[in-house]
């Protein structure tokens, strides 16, 4: 029987390769046209799936447009998921919001935000709301990107969340990249991380790549934010070794992805052969399910996006 | 029914005292009933202290003053939401909406068609006295924003109704305020039976003739104007005058909805349809409902008055060139082909 520790290490490693082995399956999806030009967090899958195994079930999460692993590290149930990915009836939010605009309340995976920087002022309005109007000790993590740190939302929402106390864990996974283009075009400074002392707001650096590096770091922040009641940036340098979406063009060369793949998080897990088999049948039957669920009908909720003209 | 919040001092830059009043009002007896009513924006508790010392006084708790950062605070309001606050985002200024517009068109107008549970909102702002970023109408813009309801009372029971029906209502819901309705003078609407919620998409005749021939469809401040430039027509008043042209006046209320069916009504009384915008005419609410005008009765005479498309001058002189002169509207109403 493994230890607790043990038992624990595999739940992550294996999160991470049902991200992985998912993302996968959908990218020949998308390839064969199956799926639309979708955003995966291969290369990335440690943070969600580190610091999510650090929170209380009842903590919530807000995350940006690279939605799958996030959704699975809250444990959004699979064969909905990518029903929801898929745009099918069967959808968690019914297939009206696809990969970029999903939420489950049910684990409070709260909602997600196509936009760069509009995660980070909602994330502050409901950890404001957690704090003062449902009074409780759970907590927000936002996840976004180093380039919404040049969007004019993340620093109206980093200062909102400072100034009024709430209790906001912003996750920034740093791939270096915005779409297609490097720092040098976005970020005046060293790190993200430097970015939080204009606001008052404690910041550190960690390996985004080394699972057990982001538990350790992302259970000292949510400490921080939990007791302390206010916002800290936590920058989880990492590598993103996909496109920025699919149907999209990738200029950097075969030798810098491989250069990057040295430092991939799955490089580290290691899961019995049998396992890895469960798992993908897992994600097989969801995927076969989503493919043979009906499409959408036509939503009839009050100002849908689809309403149709006549009222 | 008296108003309980009354406000600590009077200030010439605005006219619609009694509206403001009546907005106020309705926001108190809406945080009296529900708790998770909160009023959230830039100076809010300011504006609380002077405008309704009562909300102040009693819910002080649940004013929360943000910072100059329009569109970050109503991605927060939005953020808030998400677990049952019901927050009333004051915007300040009509112009400042533009500072909003992603939050309202992309988070707050879209989140209600993808999740289960709708989150109530309401975006509060008010047109103020001219010029070229203060003063502008971009309600038209949002009314053809899918998710958004989209309100210009013109009297103070309208604006009471309208806050109360939004607070109670799930959705986003954006109320305006025009400054410049003036309703303490002679032509002011002083019914004050507040207390009953108004409906959205619901259009209310103000003045209905013995033979309508012209149905004047208008909203926020034009209703004022053309309602007291009616009254002083000698036609309106002697159904035996030569000019047997009478016009029946609606207000619209809410421009998103629009009671097409209420419109449809008026088209049946009247041939000839004439529409006055305090609004830009141009790609305004005039031409929607003049489009569907012509689809519910075909051949009916549409006519629209408005501003031009013009940037607002700082120069109070050459607002009057703005909006529909009294002779533009009477000639309007009594010269048709």
């Amino acid at each position: 029987m493994p230890s607790r520790n043990g038992t624990e290490a595999a739940a992550v490693n294996e999160r991470m390769y049902l991200v992985r082995v998912l993302e996968d399956r959908l990218q020949a999806l998308c390839l064969d046209g199956l799926a639309g030009d979708l955003h995966f967090s291969k290369g990335q899958e440690a943070i969600p799936v580190g610091v999510c195994s650090m929170l209380r079930p009842s903590d919530y999460v807000v995350t940006h447009h690279r939605t799958i692993a996030h959704a699975i590290a809250k444990g959004v149930p699979l064969k909905p998921l990518v029903a929801e990915i898929l745009g099918k009836a069967t959808g968690i939010n019914g297939g009206a919001a696809g990969e970029m605009h999903m939420s489950y309340p049910a684990t409070r995976f709260m909602f997600s935000f196509q936009l760069v920087g509009t995660c980070v002022p909602v994330a502050a309005g409901l950890a404001w709301a957690v704090q003062y109007h449902l009074r409780t000790d759970d907590i927000v993590v936002v996840f976004h990107g180093d380039a919404a740190t040049a969007n004019g939302q993340w620093h109206e929402g980093v200062n909102l969340a400072a100034v009024n106390k709430c209790p906001l864990l912003l996750v920034c996974e740093n791939n270096h990249l915005a779409g297609n283009v490097g720092p040098e075009h976005y970020q005046p400074v060293p790190h993200v991380a430097d970015r939080a002392a204009g606001y008052g707001v404690s910041a550190s650096t960690v390996d985004g790549n080394d699972i057990a590096a982001v538990q350790a770091a992302a259970a000292h922040a949510i400490a921080h934010v939990r007791e302390r009641r206010e916002p800290y940036l936590l920058e989880c340098e990492t590598t993103r070794l996909g496109r920025h979406k699919q149907g999209m063009g990738d200029l950097r060369t075969k030798e810098d992805i491989e250069r990057l793949a040295l430092r991939d998080p799955l490089r580290r897990v290691s899961l019995a052969p049998e396992r890895r088999r469960e798992l993908e049948a897992e994600i097989d039957q969801a995927l076969e399910a989503a493919l043979k669920a009906p499409p959408p009908e036509m939503p009839t909720r009050l100002d849908s996006p689809l309403r149709q003209k006549g009222d | 029914m008296q108003l309980l919040t009354t406000p600590k001092s009077r200030t010439p830059f605005y006219r619609n005292h009694l509206l403001r009043d009546a907005i106020s009002q309705a926001i108190y007896d809406a945080m009296a009933s529900d708790d998770s009513v909160h009023m959230f924006g830039e100076g809010a508790s300011v504006k609380a202290h002077y405008d309704a010392p009562q909300i102040e006084r009693d819910f002080g708790s649940r004013v929360h003053t943000l910072p100059i950062s329009e569109d970050g605070n109503t991605n927060f309001c939005v953020g808030a939401s998400l677990v049952g606050v019901k927050p009333i985002v004051d915007v300040i200024s009509s112009d400042f909406m533009y500072r909003a517009m992603d939050s309202i068109a992309n988070t707050a107008a879209k989140l209600g068609a993808l999740r289960e549970q709708q989150s109530t909102i309401v975006i509060r702002a008010e047109f103020l006295t001219g010029g070229p970023t203060t003063g502008q109408h971009p309600e038209a813009l949002f009314a053809a924003i899918p998710g958004l309801r989209v309100a210009v009372p013109s009297t103070p029971r309208d604006a009471y109704g309208l806050m109360r029906t939004a607070l109670e209502t799930p959705g986003v819901s954006l109320i305006f305020e025009d400054r410049m309705i003036d309703d303490e003078g002679p032509w002011a609407e002083t019914d004050l039976r507040l207390g009953e919620p108004v409906p959205f998409g619901v259009i209310r005749c103000r003045q209905q003739a013995m033979h309508g021939h012209v149905a004047i469809l208008t909203y926020g401040i034009m209703r004022q104007r053309v309602e007291r430039i009616l009254k002083s027509q000698p036609w309106v008043q002697d159904p035996h005058d030569e000019n047997n042209l009478r016009a029946d006046l609606y207000d619209l209320r809410s421009i998103y909805p629009i009671e097409w069916k209420g419109i449809n009504l008026a088209l049946r009384r009247a041939a000839r349809l004439l529409i006055v915008e305090p609004d830009i005419v141009y790609g305004g609410v005039g031409a929607e409902i003049a489009a569907q005008a012509h689809d519910m009765r075909p051949g009916v005479q549409v006519k629209r008055l408005g501003a031009p498309r013009a940037v607002i001058p700082a120069s109070p002189e050459l607002h009057r060139h703005l909006l529909p002169s009294d002779e533009e509207v009477i000639s309007a109403i009594t010269k048709w082909d």
